[in-house]
Parts: structure tokens; C-alpha cells; sequence
């Protein structure tokens, strides 16, 4: 039997040590129950997901383990530096929403990186081959850029001006996104048109 | 990422990948802008095909290949496209779209 790589008990691993925090976390600001609670639903709902999936290795599998990493990521470390700050561990309180933020940003860019890799089969893809490649290799690279921009925003830029640069980055990566699908639509219905005149 | 570097580190792998950026192509198209064997450039698709840099899909009776390369992929084939031709080629000579000068040279020494 081959043996088993340690980044195969990550994600477990993470849930564990997410549940030890909200415990930890819960024990110390007992007065936040819903929050607790909630954090606790969120672990089980995420520890369900890799039972269903442990015993498979297919892609969505393994993107569904990736999700879950990225999910224990946002839940650890922003924990875990909360409860460093409740101990006195260090005294930066904001430094938690930065480091979630920050992961916000890598698992945007994650996710934008493996945009491109994930191709329709040609016998059902519903228009020109071309196109959607161009739009998926764009989206891409916008996603990725975005997270890259809002991770580097929350690492090195005031807390005030992270805020409000967020409610920029995010609703322009999606914009341009749209935009460009749209225009690509509107192309091709212009160029089906011109084809039937 | 071994196999990426490798199926990148070719100049005739590098150019069949910037002709799929264009659009999904058939083995035959992608041949003809390319002065070598049949098997040799069959030799350079299995290799990209094993590093998951494109994929192929049968339509019909003719093989079609796409791109499949993620963002980090794409922008390391831009990288290495950028290193590779000023190390290989002599940036004089304006790499031509067909030939690699190293296959033109030593056209009997196709390096797969």
C-alpha cells in the first residue's frame, strides 16, 4: 500500500485545528454564541464534504479537497491571530482581517489560475471554439489579477483604504468579466445576423 | 511541473502552443507551419499532452487540439518564450513562423 502524503491529511488536519480554535475561541468570548456556532456548522458541513470524498481521486474531487483547504485556511489563521491577540500574544487587533482578506485573494487567484484548464467538450460547447476559449483564458487572467490586487492591498495598505479599494476590485474584476462576455455574445449574435443577410 | 518545464523548454512546443492561443487546431494545420516529420511533431504533441498543456477531442474524422493551460502557465510561456529566444536564436535573425533555426541547421538532429 503506498504511503500517504502529508498534504492527503491537510485538510482534515485543518478542521481539527479550526475546531480547537472555535473552541479555544468560544471558551474566551463566550458571549459571541452565534458567531461560535455558526464557525462550528461550517466545520462539520466542511468535514461531511471529505468523508463523501475521501475514498476518491477524481478532479472534482480533488477540487472539492482544495476548496476545503482554502475554506480551513480563512477559518484558521484569522482564529488563531484572533486568540494570539485574546492572550496577548502580540497587540495588532486588525491583523486577523488582513490575513483573511489576504487568503481571500489567493484562493481568487486559485481559482482564476484554473480557469483556463477547465475546457468544455467541443460536441456540447453551443458556440465558437475560439471564442470561448479567448473569454476563459481573459477571465483568467482578470480573476487572477484581482486577487493578486486585493491580497497585496490588504497585506501593505491602510486598513481604511484596504476597506474601500475591496468594494473597487472586486465589483471591477467582475464588471470587466461581464463586460468582455457580453461583447463577445454581442459579436457573434451580430456576426450569425450578418451570415442570414 | 517538471514535464511543464520540459514541454516548455522546446522552441517548436513553445510555438505550437502560441498557434492554439489563436484557436483550437487539427494536427494538420499545426503541421504545416512546421518544416519537420510527422512523427516528430506527433512526438511534440504527446508531449505537450502529458504535461496537460493541451488537450485533444475527436471530431469526426479529424483530431483537434486545444489549449489547456492555466494562468501560471500561460504567463511562464510567455517568460520562457522570452528567455529561450534570446538564448537560442540569434537576436538578429527574426525567428521565422515555420523553422526553428536550430532545425534549420541540423535538420537531420530533430530534438523531440
Amino acid at each position: 500500500m503506498p504511503a500517504k502524503s502529508i498534504s492527503n491529511y491537510l485538510p482534515a488536519g485543518l478542521l481539527l485545528v479550526g475546531g480547537a480554535l472555535v473552541g479555544a475561541g468560544w471558551y474566551t468570548h463566550p458571549h459571541r454564541v452565534i458567531f461560535w456556532t455558526i464557525a462550528m456548522l461550517l466545520i462539520a458541513c466542511l468535514a461531511t464534504i471529505l468523508f463523501f470524498i475521501s475514498r476518491s481521486s477524481t478532479d472534482d474531487a480533488n477540487a472539492l479537497r482544495a476548496g476545503v483547504v482554502f475554506a480551513g485556511l480563512i477559518l484558521v489563521i484569522p482564529l488563531g491571530l484572533k486568540l494570539a491577540t485574546t492572550l496577548g500574544a502580540h497587540d495588532h487587533a486588525d491583523i486577523s482581517k488582513r490575513a483573511m482578506m489576504a487568503i481571500i485573494g489567493a484562493f481568487l487567484m486559485f481559482t482564476g489560475n484554473a480557469l483556463p484548464k477547465t475546457l468544455t467538450p467541443l460536441s456540447v460547447l453551443r458556440c465558437d471554439p475560439a471564442r470561448a476559449q479567448a473569454f476563459q483564458r481573459f477571465a483568467g487572467w482578470t480573476w487572477v489579477l484581482t486577487g493578486l490586487a486585493l491580497a497585496v492591498v490588504w497585506l501593505a495598505l491602510p486598513l481604511h483604504l484596504a476597506d474601500s479599494l475591496t468594494f473597487v476590485l472586486l465589483p471591477a474584476g467582475i464588471l470587466i468579466i461581464a463586460v468582455q462576455c457580453a461583447r463577445l455574445r454581442w459579436s457573434r449574435h451580430s456576426a450569425v445576423t450578418a451570415s442570414h443577410n | 511541473m517538471d514535464t511543464v518545464f520540459k514541454a516548455l523548454s522546446d522552441p517548436t512546443r513553445r510555438r505550437v502552443l502560441q498557434l492554439l492561443r489563436q484557436r483550437p487546431m487539427s494536427a494538420g494545420e499545426l503541421s504545416d507551419h512546421f518544416a519537420v516529420s510527422k512523427p516528430t511533431m506527433s512526438a511534440h504533441f504527446s508531449v505537450l499532452q502529458n504535461a496537460g498543456l493541451i488537450e485533444a477531442e475527436k471530431t469526426g474524422r479529424t483530431i483537434l487540439y486545444r489549449l489547456k493551460m492555466s494562468v501560471l502557465e500561460d504567463a511562464l510561456l510567455a517568460f520562457t518564450d522570452t528567455l529561450g529566444w534570446n538564448w537560442k536564436t540569434n537576436w538578429k535573425t527574426k525567428p521565422r513562423d515555420d523553422v526553428t533555426r536550430r532545425q534549420k541547421l541540423h535538420p537531420a538532429k530533430e530534438e523531440v
